[in-house]
C-alpha cells in the first residue's frame, strides 16, 4: 500500500509515418508544406528546412544533462524519409542548421552527409552556426552569410527588421513559431506552425527537441498547425 | 529558571546517548532541551578539564530549515556557553556564510554548528568530510515538522544516514540523533523517519505546556446582506482598524500575495493615518525591504503587516500582540502556527481573529476552535522515492569522496525515503547517470559520472562547480526584477505573469500601482501610476486546499448548526449556552439552505441538482478540500459520461464542486452510490484526469532537482545560452523517446499522491459509501453552491481527440 507506484500512461513508440504533404500556392509557385516541418517546393525541386539544431543533444550530454539521444537519430531519420519522398535537388537550410561547437553527433551527420552525395546544401547562417568555415567546406555546405536569393523567393534566418524587397517573399526560421489555440475555461495548447504573412514566412524548427514562441497572426495571414503528425490549417 | 519537566527528560536521554524527538510548542525553551544535553554529555566526559578544552572538534550538528533562525540561536547558544565558562565555538554555515569563515570551518570545525540541510550537503560535497564528522556526538534536527513532508527533509534523511555510517565504518560508534518538532499529526511516523538510519526506535519527549488560544471571528453586522463569496472581506475592512490601534503591533495573515496587495491598499484608504505605520511582506517583495520590515516589526514600530505564509516561520516577534486571519487558514496546523505568533511567551495568551471572505467560511472559525481544543492536527506526510533528491545526492558523493554502489545501496535502503527502492529501480539510476539513458554508442560524449576502479565519481571540474551551484530542493519560479525606469528596485515578479502584460498595462506590486514601460535585459522596467485600475497578479502558490481534519470538523459543525436549530426554533429565542456565535450568527443562511435545499449531517453527503437559464448544475459537497475536488469531479463526470454522452464544465472550491451540463445530469436514488464507489478508482483517474498536464508541471521542480535543467552560472552566461531548455521541452522528449525514465514517472506519482491525494480520495469515497446520500432539487442556487458559482474555475472534460478538439476550437483562435 505504501510505495503504490502510480503508471506513467504509455505512449507508442514512434512510427516514422508520411502522410500526404498539404499544397500551397505562392507567387505562383507550388509548394508542399510536410507535417514533419518542412517545405518542398516543387519548380526548383528544392526542400526547405530551418532550426534543424543537429548536435543538440549531444552538446546537453556532453555537458552531464542526459537528454535522450534517440530524439537526433529520429530528427536525422524524419529528414532522409523527407528526401526519399519529395527526391530533391537541392536542401536549402534557413539557419541553425548546428546547434553548438563540433561534436561526436556531428560526426553522425557527416557520414549521414556522404550518403547523398548529389544533394546541394545551402546554408542560411543562422545565429547557432558557429562553426569554422572549413567544417562546412569539408562537409559540402555551401554557406550564405546572411540572405540567399532564388527568385521569387528569398531566405534569410531571423526575420529582424529586414526591409521587404519588392517582388520577392521572405522565408525565414529562427523564433521557432507556436500558435496557441484556447478554448473554454483553462484550455490552452501551443503548436508548432507554418506561419504565411503578406510577403514572409516564418517556418517550425525541423528539431523536435526545440521549444516554441508564439506567434500572433494577423487577419489574412495563413496558420498551418502541427497536430500529431497531420497539419491543420487555422486560418 | 527552573528547567521544565520535559527538557530534564531529554536531557536524561541524550545523557543515556539515546535518541529521539522533542515535542514543544516554540517559545518554551526546545532549543536548550537539546543543546543543553549536548552540553551536560561533555562535561560529563570531561569532568576536570571541561572548562578549558578547547579545539574538541565538531560535537553538536545542528540543522535547522531557515537560515533566519540562525544567528538568534548562535547568539542564545553563545550566552550558555559564556555563563559555564567552557571554550566551546558556535558556527554558522548557510548561504549567507563567507569563504573566509568557511575556510577557518575547514581548519578548525566549531563544537558547534548550525546548518541548513543544502549547507549540509555541501558539506558532504566537500573532499575529506567523513574526517569533520569522527568526533560529532549529536545531530539536531529544529523544526522538523516543518522539514518532513518536503524534499528538504529527504535531504536531512540522507546526510544523518551518511554521516551515522561515517563513523560507523570508522570507529565503531554512532552519534545520537535529535528531532524537535511542533504538535502534528503523525508525531511517532516523524520520528520513525528521522531516525530510520540509527536503526532504533528512540524516545518521544513531550512538553504537554498547553497554549491558551483565544479566537473571536470578525462578524458581519447583517448576514443576509453580506455577500455570499468573491469579496475578500474587504468589506468588513472597518473593523479590523480598531483592532489595529488597539493592539501594540498586529500582523494580517492573508493566503495569496494577490490578495495580500488588495489588503495593504484598503487598509490605507480605510485608514489613510497608518500610512507609514503598516508594512506589506510576501515573497515577492525584495528581499532588502522584507529584512527592514522584519526589523521595523521587532523594534516595534510597525502598527500592522500584512503577509502571506511568508511570515509563517521565523524569528519571534515580540512586539506582536495580535494577529487577524483574512480568509480560511485551510489547517488547523497553519492556523495554530499563525496564532502562536502573538504572545510569544510560555505564559502569555495568543489572541487571533478570524475574518471571513464569505460568510460560510464562518462555520470554519467555530471547526478551528474545536479542532484546537481536542488538538486535532494534521499530519505531515514524509516523501518517498524522491529519485530527483536521490541523484542529486549521488552527485554530491561522486564529487567529494566516490561512492561504491554495492556499499551505498543498504544505507540508502536505511532511510524511511528509501526503503521500498528495488534493486531494478537502483539500476535505472545508475545507468542514468553513468550512461545518461538512451544513446548513440560510439557518436556519445555523455559525461557525468565516471566509475574509476568501481568507485563513482565525478571528476571534470566543470561538472563538479555546477553540481554545487545546483544542490538544493527549492525551486523558485523564473522570476524578473520589476526597476524604475529611473532606477530603483521594487521587487521581483514572475516571469510569466510579466510576459502577459503589453506596454502600457497598470499592475499592483509591494502596494504601489505600476506602469509596465519596457522589458529589458531581463528586467521589467516601469513607472509609477496612479491609474484606478490595475491587474493584481494572481500568483500560483498559496493555493492551500482544505485539511482533511479541518474538514471533518466542518462537517460536524453543520450537523451541530442543524440540530441545534431545531431545538433553537421548537423552544426559546434565546441561544442555548456552547452555541458557537458563528452558528448563531449564520441562522438566517442556515434557515434558506434548510428551506431550499437541506442542510448535511457529518454523515450525510447533499447532492444538489438545480436547472437555471446557464443550464443543469450538479453541486455535491463532501468538504474534501479543491484538490480531491478538482479530481472528484473529473471522476464522476467520467462515470456520468459512461451511462449517456455529456460534456461537462467543472468548478470547484474547498466545500464542494459543481458539473454544470446543457443537457440533464442523470444522477439520481438508483445510481449515486454507484457513481460515488471507489472500485476501479485507479482506471477511472487514468481516463478522466489530464494527469499529462499536471505530471508536466511537477516535472519542472525535479528536473530541476535532478541536474536536468541547467539555470547557468555568472560569468558563463554566453556559453550556457546553447544548455538551456524548458521542462515542458523536456517532458516532451522524455515522453517520446524514454517513457520510462525514473524522473519522468515521478512526476506522475507526484501528481497522484500530491496533486490528487490519492489516499484522501480513496478515503472519502469509502466515507460516502457508508454514509447517507441525500440528493435535493432546489428551485434557485442555495447559500451552499453560491460560493462555488462565483469561486468559478472551470476545466471541461472532453473525450475527443486532441485533433478534433482542435478543429473545434480554431474557431475561438486566440489572438
Amino acid at each position: 500500500m505504501r510505495c503504490a507506484r502510480f503508471p506513467a500512461p504509455a505512449f507508442p513508440p514512434y512510427i516514422c509515418t508520411m502522410l500526404v504533404p498539404t499544397p500551397y500556392k505562392l507567387m505562383q509557385q507550388q509548394l508542399w508544406l510536410s507535417a514533419d516541418r518542412c517545405i518542398f517546393w516543387e519548380e526548383e525541386k528544392t526542400l526547405i528546412v530551418s532550426d534543424l539544431h543537429f548536435g543538440k543533444t549531444g552538446h546537453f550530454r556532453k555537458y552531464g544533462i542526459a537528454v535522450p539521444q534517440s530524439v537526433y537519430k529520429n530528427d536525422l531519420q524524419r529528414l532522409v524519409h523527407q528526401l526519399q519522398y519529395f527526391q530533391p535537388k537541392k536542401l536549402i537550410v534557413v539557419g541553425d542548421l548546428f546547434h553548438s561547437s563540433e561534436n561526436k553527433e556531428l560526426q553522425l551527420f557527416c557520414k549521414w552527409r556522404n550518403d547523398f552525395p548529389s544533394l546541394e546544401i545551402h546554408l542560411v547562417k543562422g545565429n547557432h552556426d558557429i562553426l569554422h568555415e572549413d567544417w562546412y567546406r569539408e562537409a559540402g555546405i555551401c554557406v550564405w552569410d546572411e540572405e540567399l536569393s532564388v527568385p521569387p523567393f528569398h531566405f534569410r534566418h531571423d526575420l529582424g527588421e529586414a526591409a521587404p524587397i519588392s517582388g520577392r517573399y521572405l522565408f525565414s526560421g529562427h523564433i521557432h513559431p507556436g500558435v496557441r489555440i484556447k478554448g473554454m475555461g483553462k484550455q490552452s495548447l501551443c503548436l508548432p506552425c507554418f506561419y504565411f504573412a503578406q510577403n514572409f514566412c516564418v517556418l517550425p524548427a525541423f528539431s523536435e527537441f526545440t521549444g516554441t514562441a508564439r506567434i500572433d497572426p494577423e487577419n489574412g495571414d495563413a496558420v498551418f498547425a502541427i497536430v500529431e503528425k497531420k497539419l491543420v490549417q487555422l486560418q | 529558571m527552573r528547567p521544565f519537566a520535559f527538557q530534564e527528560e531529554a536531557w536524561q536521554h541524550i545523557v543515556h546517548g539515546r535518541s529521539g524527538v522533542v515535542n514543544a510548542p516554540t517559545g518554551c525553551g526546545k532549543t536548550f532541551s537539546v543543546f543543553l544535553g549536548a552540553l551536560i554529555n561533555f562535561i560529563n566526559a570531561h569532568p576536570d578539564d571541561y572548562k578549558t578544552r578547547s579545539k574538541n572538534g565538531l560535537q553538536l550538528l545542528w540543522i535547522t530549515p531557515l537560515r533566519a533562525l540562525a544567528k538568534d540561536i548562535g547568539r542564545a547558544m553563545e550566552e550558555v556557553i559564556t555563563e559555564l565558562g567552557m571554550q566551546w565555538k558556535v558556527g554558522i554555515r548557510n548561504g549567507d556564510t563567507d569563504i573566509a569563515e568557511r575556510q577557518k570551518q575547514k581548519r578548525q570545525m566549531p563544537e558547534a554548528l548550525i546548518i541548513t540541510p543544502e549547507s549540509l550537503h555541501l558539506l558532504l560535497a566537500q573532499k575529506g568530510y567523513p574526517q569533520l564528522f569522527q568526533s560529532l556526538r549529536i545531530i539536531a534536527v529544529d523544526e522538523w515538522h516543518e522539514l518532513l513532508g518536503s524534499k528538504r527533509g529527504v535531504q536531512v534523511e540522507l546526510a544523518v544516514s551518511r554521516i551515522v555510517n561515517v563513523q560507523r565504518q570508522r570507529s565503531n560508534r554512532q552519534p545520537a540523533v535529535w528531532g524537535i518538532s511542533a504538535t502534528i499529526g503523525n508525531l511517532d511516523q516523524a520520528r520513525e523517519v528521522l531516525l530510520a538510519p540509527l536503526g532504533t526506535k528512540g524516545e518521544l519527549v513531550k512538553a504537554n505546556i498547553r497554549k491558551d488560544i483565544v479566537l473571536e471571528s470578525i462578524l458581519p453586522d447583517e448576514i443576509e446582506k453580506y455577500p455570499w463569496a468573491g469579496h475578500l472581506g474587504l468589506k468588513l475592512v472597518h473593523k479590523v482598524i480598531p483592532i489595529i490601534q488597539n493592539s501594540r503591533t498586529t500582523l494580517i495573515f492573508i493566503n495569496t500575495r494577490g490578495m495580500s496587495e488588495t489588503w495593504y491598499q484598503s487598509l490605507l484608504t480605510a485608514a489613510p493615518d497608518l500610512a507609514g505605520a503598516i508594512a506589506l511582506h510576501h515573497g515577492s517583495i525584495e528581499q532588502e525591504l522584507r529584512i527592514w520590515v522584519e526589523e521595523a516589526l521587532h523594534a516595534a514600530k510597525l502598527k500592522a503587516v500584512v503577509c502571506t505564509a511568508s511570515l509563517d516561520l521565523g524569528v519571534d516577534f515580540r512586539p506582536v500582540e495580535t494577529v487577524i486571519q483574512v480568509g480560511s487558514p485551510k489547517g488547523v496546523a497553519r492556523f495554530l502556527q499563525r496564532a502562536g505568533r502573538s504572545g510569544h511567551r510560555p505564559d502569555e495568551v495568543s489572541k487571533i481573529y478570524f475574518l471571513p471572505t464569505h460568510s460560510l467560511e464562518l462555520v470554519e472559525a467555530a471547526a478551528l476552535k474545536n479542532a484546537i481544543e481536542e488538538n486535532f492536527i494534521e499530519s505531515r506526510e514524509p516523501m518517498l522515492l524522491c529519485f530527483d533528491v536521490l541523484i542529486q545526492y549521488l552527485s554530491t558523493l561522486a564529487i567529494s569522496e566516490g561512492f561504491i554502489p554495492e556499499e551505498l545501496f543498504p544505507e540508502l535502503k536505511s532511510t524511511y525515503c528509501y526503503r521500498d527502492m528495488t534493486e531494478e529501480e537502483w539500476g535505472q539510476i545508475l545507468q542514468f547517470i553513468t550512461a545518461g539513458g538512451t544513446a548513440l554508442q560510439q557518436y556519445d560524449e555523455f559525461r557525468k559520472i565516471e566509475i574509476i576502479d568501481g568507485v563513482y565519481r565525478i571528476t571534470s571540474r566543470r561538472i563538479a562547480m555546477r553540481h554545487r551551484m545546483h544542490i538544493g530542493t527549492i525551486v523558485s519560479e523564473a522570476m524578473m526584477k520589476v526597476k524604475f525606469v529611473s532606477g530603483g528596485f521594487i521587487g521581483v515578479i514572475e516571469e510569466w505573469f510579466i510576459s502577459r502584460l503589453s506596454p502600457g498595462e497598470v499592475f499592483t506590486l509591494a502596494g504601489r500601482n505600476l506602469e509596465l514601460v519596457a522589458i529589458k535585459d531581463m528586467t521589467a522596467l516601469v513607472r509609477k501610476s496612479n491609474a484606478k485600475k490595475s491587474i493584481v497578479p494572481s500568483w500560483q502558490g498559496g493555493r492551500m486546499p482544505l485539511s482533511a481534519n479541518l474538514g471533518k470538523k466542518l462537517r460536524e459543525k453543520f450537523n451541530e448548526a442543524f440540530e441545534k436549530k431545531y431545538r433553537f426554533a421548537n423552544t426559546t429565542n434565546q441561544p442555548e449556552r456552547g452555541f458557537d456565535i458563528e452558528l448563531q450568527v449564520l441562522q438566517p443562511l442556515f434557515k434558506l439552505q434548510e428551506e431550499l435545499s437541506h442542510v448535511p449531517r457529518a454523515n450525510e453527503l447533499l447532492i444538489e441538482q438545480i436547472e437555471t437559464k446557464d443550464g443543469f448544475h450538479l453541486f455535491v459537497y463532501p468538504f474534501e478540500g479543491r484538490l480531491v475536488h478538482e479530481a472528484m469531479a473529473a471522476i464522476l463526470a467520467y462515470r456520468i459520461s459512461r451511462i449517456t454522452p455529456i460534456t461537462f464544465s467543472f468548478a470547484m472550491n474547498d466545500y464542494g464542486f459543481e458539473l454544470l451540463s446543457d443537457q440533464p445530469i442523470p444522477v439520481d436514488d438508483s445510481n449515486v452510490y454507484e457513481l460515488f464507489t471507489a472500485d476501479d478508482l485507479l482506471s477511472d483517474i487514468q481516463r478522466s484526469v489530464n494527469s499529462t498536464e499536471m505530471a508536466k508541471r511537477k516535472f519542472r521542480d525535479i528536473a530541476v532537482i535532478g541536474g536536468l535543467i541547467f539555470q547557468g552560472y555568472p560569468g558563463e552566461q554566453k556559453k550556457a545560452r546553447h544548455l538551456q531548455s524548458s521542462a515542458s521541452l523536456l517532458f516532451n522528449v522524455f515522453s517520446e523517446y524514454e517513457p520510462h525514465n525514473l524522473l519522468l514517472r515521478q512526476s506522475y506519482q507526484e501528481v497522484f499522491d500530491q496533486q490528487m491525494e490519492e489516499v484522501r480520495l480513496r478515503q472519502m469515497l469509502q466515507r460516502i459509501q457508508s454514509s447517507k446520500i441525500v440528493i435535493t432539487f432546489p428551485q434557485q442556487l442555495t447559500p451552499f453552491c453560491f460560493p462555488i458559482k462565483v469561486d468559478s474555475m472551470r476545466e471541461n472534460l472532453t473525450s475527443e481527440k486532441l485533433e478534433d478538439r482542435v478543429r473545434r476550437m480554431q474557431a475561438q483562435l486566440d489572438r
